[in-house]
């Protein structure tokens, strides 16, 4: 049965309900309180981002007013048309797991993958603490494996291969078994989290531009909120079909003996510089204290906070005149309330990222050569890998391809350089 | 409550619009001022207040065989022999201002950064919308260079030695973006993306000049990678408060010598 919750939100907004939105956002939890159903779920709001950008209490509850008016709640999500989405599949996708019609369950999303990527989507599902890597918060609207170029979303069908596929060497598991139309439903309820959460990070963002006259209140018209905010984040979701990465297909009579020795010569060399990452062995033992770009936010901000701490213990106080003092607090007061929401469940303990080992021949974006020639060419979105693109020419990728996909099997005892290669460096 | 209630209601404020008219009709007859015909040059010099830390070195951990014989440097504070301080991005807030017609062509020239000795060099550029961003790698060993844009598509591309890229900013952006190289993770430089070409980056003796602004009231921003927005200086001896690093001053015709800004040692303390 749907939830009392659900029938009530769901008709205000169908109403067109020219109420306040608080108001309606009131009454749908005091109805919830009261109707002693399924707790209602909520969108868990970027406390790293508000914080980071110093919003007060009052500008949090500006930010989640216009995200409750135009997204919705995760038992009744709803899309503004700019962007695009389909509500009929969100619907399927939200909610609790829960069946209205013999053989057809909604709640998708929750019964699959929210234990992981969380009810938000912002990768802090009750199992993500315990995995390596950590499963992708989607609300930066960045996704690595994709056939588009590198800074574009992925395509639909990126989405539902990867959905299908899995991703191999992590814990993202294959869905291939669910039906087709619940993996659309899925797939179109990734895209409306993502554009959800890049929405939400405007907005907190874009208190840092306001004029003095504005007063710290964000303009709630039109031409701010849909032009300006969320017009750019859905346009990125519109074109990435126009974004794809041009393949050129691999010479036919390819001498693939020749063209793994010219790849190998290009993975050592400095134009291709894959050796400075994955090491002279393949192994992945090169560069290997960087981040990606989740977790060196996290680390940039731990930075801070640890850095302002040490310095407010070393402030003396005395003498401060009564402002200085009031803005001492306040500094004080921000850092405390970084430090909880950076240990509270709000943000998860920073990994360096590992270039992959290479000798291994497990590829999360997909084993296919194409697969490795996209990864190459755009390198990999949010992670150190960079594009090959431009430098490269497409020939050249594809020899290095061939040699990435022979160096599982470069059994010549040789790994570089360093040592001989044992059989313990390919498990 | 306008569109956030009209999401659902379909109705825009009728007051509100009326509003921003009578808003875009003063907008107007300000701009037609007779006063723009007349081009004033900003300038200034930027102080540290207090001792000055010296930079650290930096160990090369990387290709050490070419990037071990520069002398490498924190460079997130430089601070010159007299106290200047290097590296403060000063700019003009507002995005409608009138273009010089001698500064109309910098657009189409290239701005440049180089990968040389294993740093970036510029350490801080100013670049502009629509301005070819060269980026090349005078070393002997191959660098990348990873823009982490916030408004722009960010990029990363491999530069090998002796090769170059060119990208281009499409909007402008509120803070100054990183540029890092993986490979070698000490490298760090900043891009300062504004829509037109009234801005600069504060030289070793800690001078700057920003030249043909319209004259009139403009609104100054002004910015260091350690500091962030700068919120507070000392500006002809007088301490003043510049709330998110902005500072609205009227331009004249001529020189608008700005004087000495100290920057207090502890904002840098980050
Ligand atoms: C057991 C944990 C787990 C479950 C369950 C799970 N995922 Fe994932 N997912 C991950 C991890 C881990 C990654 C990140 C892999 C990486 O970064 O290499 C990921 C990444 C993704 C990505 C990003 C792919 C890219 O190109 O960047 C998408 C999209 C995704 N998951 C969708 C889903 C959906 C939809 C479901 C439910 C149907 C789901 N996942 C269920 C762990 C999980
Ligand atoms: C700046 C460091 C860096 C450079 C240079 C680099 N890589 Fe990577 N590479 C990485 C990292 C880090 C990962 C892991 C990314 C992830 O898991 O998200 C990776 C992953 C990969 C993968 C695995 C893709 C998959 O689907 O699992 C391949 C293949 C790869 N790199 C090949 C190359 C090749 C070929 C080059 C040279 C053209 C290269 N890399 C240059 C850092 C680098």
């Amino acid at each position: 049965m749907k939830s009392q919750s659900q029938i009530v939100s769901r008709t205000l907004v169908r109403l067109h309900s020219s109420w306040a939105v608080a108001a309606c956002g009131v009454t749908l939890l005091m109805c919830v309180s009261g109707c002693g159903s399924t707790p209602a779920a909520w969108f868990r709001p970027n406390m790293v981002e508000a914080t980071k950008q110093r919003l007060t209490p009052d500008q949090e509850r500006q930010v989640s007013t216009v995200m409750l008016a135009m997204f919705g709640t995760p038992d009744a999500p709803v899309a503004p048309p700019e962007t695009g989405l389909d509500e009929a599949k969100l619907q399927l996708a939200a909610g609790p797991v829960h069946s209205d019609i013999v053989g057809r369950k909604n709640g998708l999303y929750r019964e699959h993958c929210a234990h992981c990527h969380g009810v938000t989507g912002d990768g802090l599902g009750p199992t993500a603490a315990f995995l390596n890597p950590y499963p992708r918060d989607y609300r930066p609207g960045v996704f690595k494996f994709k056939s588009t170029e590198r800074s574009d979303k992925p395509t639909h069908e990126d989405l539902v291969r990867i959905l299908h596929n899995g991703i191999p060497g992590t814990s993202m598991p294959s869905f291939a078994l669910l039906s087709p139309p619940k993996v659309e439903a899925l797939v179109e309820y990734v895209k409306y989290l993502s554009i959800r959460g890049e929405t939400e990070i405007a907005l907190m963002r874009a208190f840092f531009e306001l004029d003095d006259e504005a007063q710290g209140k964000l303009p709630e018209t039109r031409e701010f909120l849909v032009d300006e905010v969320l017009t750019p984040v859905t346009e990125k979701w519109k074109s990435a079909a126009d974004a794809l990465i041009a393949v050129p297909e691999m010479a036919s009579d390819l001498d693939l003996a020749a063209s793994i020795a010219k790849g190998k010569e290009l993975f050592y060399g400095d134009k291709a510089n894959c050796v400075k990452c994955h090491g002279p062995t393949a192994l992945g033992d090169g560069q290997a204290n960087d981040y990606d770009d989740w977790n060196k936010a996290i680390v940039e901000v731990s930075k801070e906070v640890k850095s302002g701490l040490e310095r407010a213990g070393e402030t003396s106080t005395s003498g401060m005149d009564s402002e200085a003092l009031a803005e001492h607090r306040g500094q004080l007061a921000w850092l405390d309330k970084f430090g909880r929401v950076l240990d509270g469940g709000d943000a998860l303990r920073p990994r360096t990222i590992q270039p992959r080992n290479l000798r291994h021949g497990i590829y999360r974006g997909g084993r296919r050569p194409l697969d490795l020639y996209y990864r190459i060419h755009a390198g990999i979105n949010g992670a150190p890998m960079p594009a090959a693109k431009g430098t490269v020419p497409p020939e050249e990728i594809w020899h290095i391809v061939n040699y990435v996909k022979s160096l599982p099997y470069e059994l010549d005892g040789e790994l570089g350089a360093d040592r001989p290669m044992v059989a313990k460096d390919r498990f | 409550m306008s569109y956030v209630n009209g999401l659902f209601a379909r109705r825009l404020s009728g007051a509100q619009c009326a509003g921003g008219m009578l808003l875009a009709v003063a907008a107007v007859v300000f701009a037609g001022d007779a006063s723009a015909e007349e081009w004033g040059t900003i300038k200034g010099r930027f102080k540290f207040g207090g001792t000055a830390p010296t930079a650290a070195e930096l160990k090369a951990d990387k290709d050490v065989e070419v990037c071990g014989k520069h002398k490498l440097v924190n460079e997130e504070l430089a601070v010159g022999a007299d106290g200047g301080v290097a590296n403060v991005v000063v700019f003009v807030r507002d995005k409608d201002v009138k273009v010089h017609p001698d500064l109309v062509a910098t657009k189409s020239e290239k701005a440049v950064v180089d990968n040389a000795s294993c740093r970036f060099e510029p350490h801080v550029l100013m670049v502009q919308t629509g301005q070819p961003l060269v980026l090349k790698n005078s070393d002997s060993v191959g660098h990348n260079s990873n823009i982490a844009t916030l408004k722009n598509p960010p990029s990363n591309s491999l530069i090998p030695s002796g090769g170059e890229t060119t990208v281009t900013f499409t909007s402008e952006e509120a803070i100054p973006a990183q540029l890092t190289c993986n490979i070698h993770p000490w490298m760090k430089a900043w891009l300062v993306v504004r829509p037109n070409p009234y801005g600069a980056v504060s030289k070793a003796d800690g001078t700057f000049e920003i030249k043909n602004v319209p004259a009139g009231d403009i609104e100054l921003q002004i910015w260091h990678e350690k500091a962030g927005y700068v919120g507070e200086m000392t500006i002809k001896g007088k301490a003043e408060k510049i709330a998110k690093g902005r500072k609205k001053i009227k331009v004249a015709g001529g020189d608008n010598d700005l004087g000495e800004m100290v920057l207090d040692a502890n904002l840098f303390k980050k």
